[in-house]
């Protein structure tokens, strides 16, 4: 019962991280119908840039996700100024082969600029273990957790009311429309890209905090990928609880069925979504009026 | 109000969509522009829109001038402000959006309170749209959903409304009511509005004016009744047969006999 317990456990916070990848995935395919294959890359490069702000000023937890998730931002809208908008218009693939580009020339630069050894990196969160129940966590565990739940809501709530929200979701039904009613299509893109970088910033500092930082980090993001795939690519709700589903998955089938499963059963998933049911867990189906 | 001179219009570079359109709207009046499918019409609307890029499309020749100032490179949002509206072919609606949001959407450029006083202006000119305010709008009925369409465009403040086939797959009895509402709009508050159309026998019956373009280009125009009493307009686009019933040897010479054509 307390290996039961203990995989779950583990489950969910490998699941954390996956959700909130996944999220930053799903935000920008929704907006821009392109999959961004440099995801991982833009949380490896985020959580860098903590690594610097947190070594250099010295800060806690939250005056670093203060600081470092805004630049975070702002090196999400200034890729996206470089990489994606001079494609504006081209056919998808070709964007997405662009990212693939981004994704190989970020991993080169990161090894550039911070050199190819781990490093420690505490972000400023207690070590002590905190026992919930008889479940050891560690606080940054539990914060990868309590991000995810947070993330979600905010990004629900911003989906739901806020007016650029709203035209978010009106430019992935209808471009041309969208433009008609005065939005511009560009700048709903670049958003896209700054939030979904925020987020990154989030997942990969707290990733870092959890394991180690190294330049093997982008992996991760593609580790996410099955959670995007379930959750069905353009739902943030979904992205959440595909990643969860696929932390656990992985966590349970390690424990069960064998070493080496946890690597694999998330891409056993896909295929099994994609067969079973191919716009995933929450993503929509057009809608087709008869 | 608004005057396109020469207007042609080029897509990807090689196909001619609109060889040489002229024509002008004047304040307060409904004006329409009637053609069959791939005529030029719904192009002339996204060129004064300025949406052609979304298409491969581009201006390349004459002018498009509303109250005197040129829109042919200006953004999409800044010919809304100035109150050029369009209802898009098909309804274009956000399909995954609730009505609401649909209706929210078209008050993008407008400021908070200007989109809560739209709201309740078009819930009273639509109840059936207000009832269903918080359903998805991919699920309404055609009628419904060109109500919403139309909604979403007055969000917007309009002082011209361009409708492009608002008539398309709906019943007769629902254009009826969509055309009052429209007609009422431009009595009532003198919106101008022009209205393209395959649909002649309504367009004509709203217009006091109305163009008629075949392959990119304006072949006849003229005031609505004078136009509706043309023999060609009616054989074409009525579908009056002038005399008996014709043999196919006749239909040979569509072409031929359309006087404007020589």
């Amino acid at each position: 019962m307390d290996f039961l317990v203990l995989l779950i456990a583990t489950g969910l916070v490998a699941g954390a991280t996956y959700g909130l990848i996944a999220i930053g995935f799903a935000l920008i395919y929704k907006a821009t119908g392109v999959v961004n294959f440099a995801q991982g890359e833009l949380v490896m490069l985020t959580a860098y840039i903590g690594y610097s702000l947190a070594g250099a000023f010295g800060l806690t937890f939250i005056p670093l996700l203060l600081v470092a998730v805004p630049i975070s931002m702002a090196v999400g809208l200034v890729l996206e100024r470089i990489f994606i908008r001079p494609m504006l218009g081209e056919p998808p693939f070709a964007i997405v082969m662009v990212t693939v580009g981004l994704a190989v020339i970020l991993r080169g630069l990161i090894i550039v600029v911070w050199g190819s050894q781990p490093a420690n990196f505490d972000a400023g969160i207690p070590t002590t273990v905190i026992r919930l129940g008889n479940v050891p966590f560690y606080p940054a565990q539990l914060i990868m957790i309590a991000a995810l739940g947070l993330v979600v809501l905010a990004m629900w709530a911003f989906m739901r009311f806020s007016r650029y929200g709203i035209a978010m979701r009106a430019v992935a039904a209808n471009e041309t429309a969208a433009l008609l009613t005065g939005v511009s299509v560009s700048r709903i893109h670049a958003l896209a890209w700054v939030l979904s970088s925020g987020i990154a910033a989030i997942a990969g500092m707290l990733f870092a905090a959890n394991f180690k930082l190294a330049p093997d980090l982008w992996f991760q993001g593609l580790k996410s990928f099955p959670a995007v795939i379930l959750g069905g690519m353009d739902s943030i709700v979904g992205a959440a609880v595909g990643g969860i589903a696929i932390g656990l998955i992985e966590s349970l089938s390690q424990g069960y069925i064998g070493e080496g499963m946890r690597e694999i059963a998330g891409f056993i998933v896909i295929i099994l979504v994609l067969m079973v049911r191919p716009y995933g867990l929450f993503g929509s189906r057009d809608i087709e009026r008869v | 109000m608004l005057t396109l001179t020469n207007l042609q219009v080029l897509y990807d570079r090689s196909i001619q969509a609109v060889r040489d359109v002229s024509l002008t709207v004047p304040k307060g009046k409904v004006v329409a522009l009637l053609g069959s499918n791939g005529a030029g019409k719904s192009t002339i609307l996204k060129a004064i829109s300025g949406v052609l890029g979304q298409e491969d499309g581009e201006v390349i020749g004459g002018d498009i001038r509303f109250e005197g100032d040129s829109l042919v490179h200006a953004a999409p949002r800044a010919i809304i402000e100035r109150g050029l509206l369009q209802v898009p072919e098909g309804r274009a609606l956000f399909a995954t959006l609730t009505v609401e949001e649909n209706l929210i959407m078209g008050g993008y450029t407008r400021s908070p309170a200007e989109t809560r006083e739209g709201l309740e202006r078009v819930y009273a000119m639509f109840p059936r749209v207000k009832e269903r305010r918080k359903q998805i709008s991919g699920y309404l009925s055609g009628g419904e959903q060109q109500m919403v369409a139309i909604g979403r465009a007055l969000m917007g403040r309009p002082r011209l409304l361009m409708l492009d086939e608002p008539s398309l797959g709906l019943a007769p009895q629902i254009v009826e009511t969509i055309f009052e509402t429209v007609l009422a709009l431009n009595r009532d508050t003198g919106l101008t509005v022009l209205l393209v159309e395959q649909n002649a026998q309504v367009a004509l019956k709203a217009a006091s004016y109305g163009y008629i373009i075949e392959n990119g280009r304006i072949v006849l125009d003229g005031p609505a009744d004078k136009l509706a009493a043309n023999d060609d307009v009616q054989e074409f686009y009525l579908g009056f047969a002038a005399g008996e019933r014709k043999s196919m040897r006749d239909v040979k010479h569509y072409k031929r006999r359309k006087r404007w054509l020589s």
